[in-house]
């Protein structure tokens, strides 16, 4: 299961953000870097010691991801939580055998790495012991993985895509000290946490809420045997404010609002971070009071967000590169290259190296992926014909190559993953005139009224064999638009559910502006940060059911500090009950 | 003694048999407490809401509440190799609240009604703290009214009724210490867990090197709807040392010094530090040399206190815990002592208490040191073994069959568990004790008398009491000889009562900051016999290639 989410832990969302160009700290050679020459080092070490052995390996990597990550964590306009951590972390990967057939094959892909942490400090002696450790260690896995894998192959029947385990790819060389950010100090991190979480604490109906800021830096080392050497930088600071309520019925009613940006400079202003959390406030008001939606199955607009999110989740999983072969994978998109999967008016692509987009950062920017590729821009869907898939250096029937997508989180084994997922259409209408289109819709199909999904908190999508091919996006902002010129209605509680191929295919029309929704996505190599762009698109169809919530009554006493009618209480301070 | 103890039992007993009716205000009014301390206010204030309004219509109101707020500074740093892997310090107060419904005879303490958890702020501002008490008391309430349905659902599947309560009256208890801080400078403890762990230089055999240090301070808050309010701060250090290797034949080696005190400056100094590492890496070196194991012993072993201390916690500390059964077991505890209570335990000659009321013993601090548990009852000694014989359960409010009420020992596992039975300090006593020497003489006497060339001396157990520095004491000429890749076959609680023939004149003070600070104090012992054997391990082989050679220095 692949999620996508906006729980305030661990996703996010753009803000509008001011381009401002990077901050250049310092600039150096690698030749002075004691970190990458002990890397490379260790690793030519470790290469001609381990040719010695049967089996040997035939490639080895080294990945060091150095991270200083603060976060901040207020409720209530309180501090909860503050640390500031850094930490070098260490991929050692290790192939045994040949391209052809190797350690990793089929569920061995675990087998070729092994993790650990490196000393903070530029000690070479230190660094190369902890490396050496790793890396006999996780030689004795991968030899051992390929015996197993070896014996498998020949015990059972010949697989459907006989591609190699690993692809050729040029080796890079590629330097880049920038520091794209100066790090806030932590108290200005704590002072944005409690100042967000204080927006909402005077609200009686908003029963938790918190605020997590999180200003993360990391510079990726790169080795490998074939002769890459890397080094790029990365940093993102967010904002994450989650609030909470509860309706009568007892269906927990939450928003999210995040603000993210390549620094703290490049954040929208106070006043403005102030309104979207007043929104916040109004809309979980509004949703408390909304009537709980009915199953539905008829014309919808989905806002740019909306169909952003959308789109990650039931086409963008399974256009993962890996996930086309594997005898478990479902392999929606398999043998669909070349033909019509979208009507023919819609594109995606997926291009990491686009930094910015309408003047937003975009959260899936990267410049190398974590195999040490250089990031491309991939037309995955030209006019709704398939045309190929986000590739890591894991081959598949007809695409032998990685084209950049192979992504992972410090400690996991890269997979083909999204980075900025873009939709494009060549069939729009102003977006504003879209809700009229959805009218003339309703109409048409002769039912009571269509559905405006606003903002969507996330989704997840299935792509294993052994479940339904299906996906759920979770919706917050839900509308019924009537024909009769009736004001729209909120409604509560609605989930979209469907099958991919049937749902994309529903699409009718889009509107003219491109939205974007940054978020963090897991899979099986982590979490990755991704972005999703895409206009308003208005479908024929859309299917929701009811979602399923607890019967939990709301809070039995008011609040501290205010009386059961909702009003501040006099005594606002404790002390004596 | 007993007998006192049969009086309160009784009188205890009566009085719980008169408080079934559940309504708050059974137990005589508890003097007005004030405080100025903010956590306090905050508990106070939630205290009296949820005391006066807290009640779903038609269902039962609670009869007691509690909130416990754990205050957790820590600070933690690693190096390995000579260099810090990591420095980090981290502050955060956990909230847990229990409601519970019903009576003390029969409650809602039950699965999903054993409280809740929630993360309270750092800052002294008491709206914000109470609003954290506030959703978590109604999520506890709510979580306990239906928990108390499901255990009487399931109660009516047993034939048994329950015949013990299910919680125990305790005497409201005001107890207010001072907060325990954190203040250090990091700077040199980092360069001795760097200087140390630089030692795998004087060693090339030596694979990993590593120091850790754990610095924490826990500032306890406890209230309690019966009025019970307690206030107690703690300071646990830990500093840790550990290395390993692989001798010839590529069995892996590995030994390990930890230092733990309850005052920064009773740590050692970094010289210390750095001799004590020497001296563990020297061990390493005698252990490579040293020979195998042979495959069969059986015969007398002598324990150091060291090694003692750690088998008396296993088989004793764990079986001493009036942990209650799952619901509908009939027996007394969950432990292999349930049903030993008054029977002999152990050899005659030993007695054991625990007493949480010592701050010192031989003048070592003890870490189980405490003067009220964690809910809120005044720690006591408690008799538990009195020559031989089993005659006490550590207790806290949970009772088990004849043991009514709370001896002071509920206490919880940091951070978040709620408190249950557990040890303070174990002090094994023995009334018969023989010198270092006349152990030694009498461990050769016993393996000549059994034509034995040897007989086995335990310096120190590594985990699962696996001996880390074991001997070979020969009977012909009193030499100790290392060997290495031993376990032993049937070291459990029926081979302490059965086997162990003496006990020593000394005492090691072991204390244990793993989950609860504890302290065990026990003496030397010999068993008169004990099986001995060779390791099943599975070697690893030796590395593949050779430790990188040190760079030149520039």
């Amino acid at each position: 299961m692949k999620w996508f989410r906006s729980s305030a832990l661990i996703c996010v969302l753009a803000a509008s953000v001011v381009p401002v160009a990077a901050t250049q700290e310092h600039s150096s050679s690698t030749k002075n870097d004691i970190l990458i020459s002990t890397m490379q080092r260790e690793l030519d070490r470790a290469r001609s010691e381990l040719q010695k052995h049967d089996p040997a390996p035939y490639f080895m990597s080294y990945s060091v991801y150095d991270q200083t990550v603060g976060m901040a964590i207020a409720g209530q306009g309180s501090l909860m939580n503050s640390t500031r951590t850094r930490r070098r972390s260490a991929d050692v990967i290790m192939r045994v055998g040949a391209p052809a057939l190797d350690n990793t094959h089929e569920e061995n892909r675990v087998s070729a790495l092994s993790s650990g942490t490196l000393p903070l400090a530029d000690d070479p002696d230190a660094i190369a012991h902890v490396l050496w450790r790793l890396t006999y260690g996780e030689y004795r896995k991968a030899s051992r993985a390929y015996l197993n894998v070896k014996t498998k192959t020949q015990v059972n029947a010949k697989e459907e895509d006989t591609s190699p385990d690993f692809s050729q790819e040029t080796p890079q060389e590629h330097a880049d000290y920038h520091s794209p950010a100066t790090a806030p100090e932590q108290a200005r991190l704590e002072k944005i946490a409690r100042q967000c979480s204080g927006y909402l604490s005077k609200y009686p109906y908003i029963y938790s809420s918190i605020a997590i800021v999180t200003d993360q830096s990391s510079r990726f080392h790169f080795v490998s045997s074939e002769g890459t050497d890397v080094i790029t930088p990365s940093a993102t600071i967010r904002i994450a404010i989650e609030a909470e309520t509860r309706a009568d019925d007892g269906m927990d009613l939450m928003r999210v609002e995040t603000f993210q940006a390549a620094s703290l400079d490049h954040l929208p202003p106070d006043s403005e971070i102030a309104a979207r959390v007043e929104k916040m406030a109004t809309d979980l008001k509004n949703l408390r009071a909304a009537p709980v939606a009915e199953p539905f199955d008829g014309p919808a607009l989905l806002s740019g967000r909306a169909s952003a999110v959308f789109f990650h989740e039931v086409l963008g999983h399974r256009i993962e590169g890996h996930r086309q072969r594997g005898e478990n994978e479902g392999q929606t998109f398999t043998k669909k290259v070349d033909q019509l999967v979208l009507p023919e008016f819609l594109s995606v692509t997926d291009d990491p190296t686009l930094r910015k987009l309408n003047g937003v950062d975009l959260g899936g920017w990267y410049t190398y992926d974590d195999e040490g590729v250089p990031a491309s821009r991939v037309e995955v869907v030209k006019d709704g014909v398939l045309k190929t898939f986000l590739m890591s250096r894991i081959p598949v029937k007809n695409f032998g190559k990685s084209n950049g997508h192979g992504r992972s989180q410090p400690g996991a084994m890269p997979v083909g993953r999204q980075g900025n997922l873009i939709v494009s259409s060549t069939h729009t209408t102003k977006t504003e005139d879209l809700r009229q289109k959805l009218i003339d819709e309703v109409k048409k199909q002769g039912k009571p009224y269509g559905l405006y999904f606003d903002d969507i908190q996330g989704g997840f999508t299935l792509t294993q064999r052994s479940a339904p091919q299906s996906f759920q996006v979770l919706p917050i902002m839900v509308w019924r638009v009537y024909p009769d010129g009736r004001p729209d209605e909120l409604v509560r509680g609605v989930d979209i559910v469907g099958t991919p191929l049937a749902a994309m295919n529903r699409i009718l029309l889009t509107g003219d502006q491109t939205e974007i929704f940054n978020g963090i996505c897991g899979a099986e190599s982590g979490s990755v940060p991704v972005s999703a762009a895409a206009p308003a698109m208005l479908f024929s169809e859309i299917e929701v059911q009811k979602r399923s919530h607890s019967l939990n009554r709301p809070p039995i006493l008011p609040p501290p500090g205010f009386d059961a009618s909702g009003s501040p209480s006099p005594a606002k301070a404790g002390g004596q009950p | 003694m007993i007998g006192r103890f049969a009086t309160s039992t009784r009188l205890l007993v009566l009085l719980s048999a008169l408080l079934l009716t559940p309504a708050f205000g059974q137990q005589p009014a508890p003097a007005p407490f004030t405080t100025d301390d903010p956590v306090l206010q905050a508990m106070q204030a939630e205290m009296g809401r949820s005391k006066a309004h807290l009640k779903l219509e038609d269902m039962s109101a609670p009869y007691y509440i509690d909130y416990r707020v754990m205050d957790i500074d820590e600070y933690n740093a690693e190096a390995a190799f000579g260099a810090v892997r990591s420095d980090v310090r981290t502050r955060i107060r956990f909230l847990r609240v229990v409601v519970r419904v019903g009576s003390y005879k029969q409650d809602s303490y039950f699965g999903q009604g054993e409280g809740v958890m929630d993360v309270v702020p750092l800052e002294n501002d008491v709206l914000a703290m109470r609003h954290q008490f506030w959703l978590a008391t109604d999520r506890a309430y709510k979580a306990a009214t239906e928990a108390l349905t499901a255990k009487q659902a399931q109660l009516k599947q047993y034939t048994v009724d329950q015949p013990v309560d299910d919680f125990a009256v305790a005497p409201p208890l005001q107890s207010i210490a001072p907060l325990a801080k954190l203040e250090f400078d990091s700077k040199p403890w980092l360069k001795t867990l760097e200087d140390a762990t630089a030692l795998y230089t004087t060693d090339p055999e030596i694979q990993s090197l590593d120091s850790s240090l754990k610095f924490q301070v826990v500032n306890n808050y406890f209230m309690n709807s019966e009025g019970t309010v307690v206030r107690n701060g703690q300071l646990l250090a830990s500093l840790n040392i550990s290395a390993s290797t692989q001798a010839a034949d590529a069995m892996e080696l590995d030994r390990s010094h930890g230092y733990s005190v309850v005052d920064l400056k009773n740590l050692p100094t970094a010289d210390k530090v750095l001799a004590r590492t020497r001296k563990l890496l020297d061990s390493l070196k005698d252990l490579r040399a040293a020979t195998l194991v042979d495959e069969d012993y059986r015969g007398p072993v002598l324990f150091s206190a060291d090694a003692s201390s750690d088998v008396f916690a296993d088989f004793v500390g764990e079986n001493v815990l009036g942990l209650k059964p799952d619901l509908g077991q009939p027996a007394r505890t969950k432990g292999a002592w349930a049903s030993s209570y008054k029977t002999r335990v152990l050899p005659d000659f030993f007695s054991v208490v625990d007493d949480p009321t010592l701050a010192t013993f031989d003048g070592k601090t003890l870490m189980g040191h405490y003067d009220v548990d964690d809910e809120g009852v005044k720690a006591v000694r408690v008799s538990l073994i009195e020559n031989g014989k089993l005659v006490n359960y550590l207790l806290g409010r949970q009772p088990i069959r004849d043991f009514p009420a709370s001896n002071g020992h509920g206490r919880a596992r940091i951070p978040t568990n709620n408190p249950g039975p557990s040890l303070g300090s174990l002090i094994v006593r023995s009334s018969e004790t023989l010198s270092r020497e006349e152990l030694k003489k009498k461990l050769i006497d016993l393996c000549q008398q059994r034509d034995l060339p040897y007989g086995y001396y335990v310096e120190t157990l590594g985990p699962r009491r696996a001996p880390r520095l074991l001997y070979k004491v020969w009977v012909i000429d009193g030499r100790e000889e290392l060997v290495r890749g031993a376990v032993f076959g049937d070291l459990d609680a029926r081979s302490l009562r059965n086997d162990v023939v003496a006990a020593g004149d000394d005492v090691n003070v072991d204390n244990l900051t793993m989950n609860i600070p504890h302290s065990v104090v026990a003496p030397s012992i010999l068993f008169d016999e004990l099986e001995v054997k060779r390791a099943n391990t599975n070697k690893n082989k030796l590395p593949e290639y050779p430790a990188p050679a040190a760079q030149p220095k520039k």
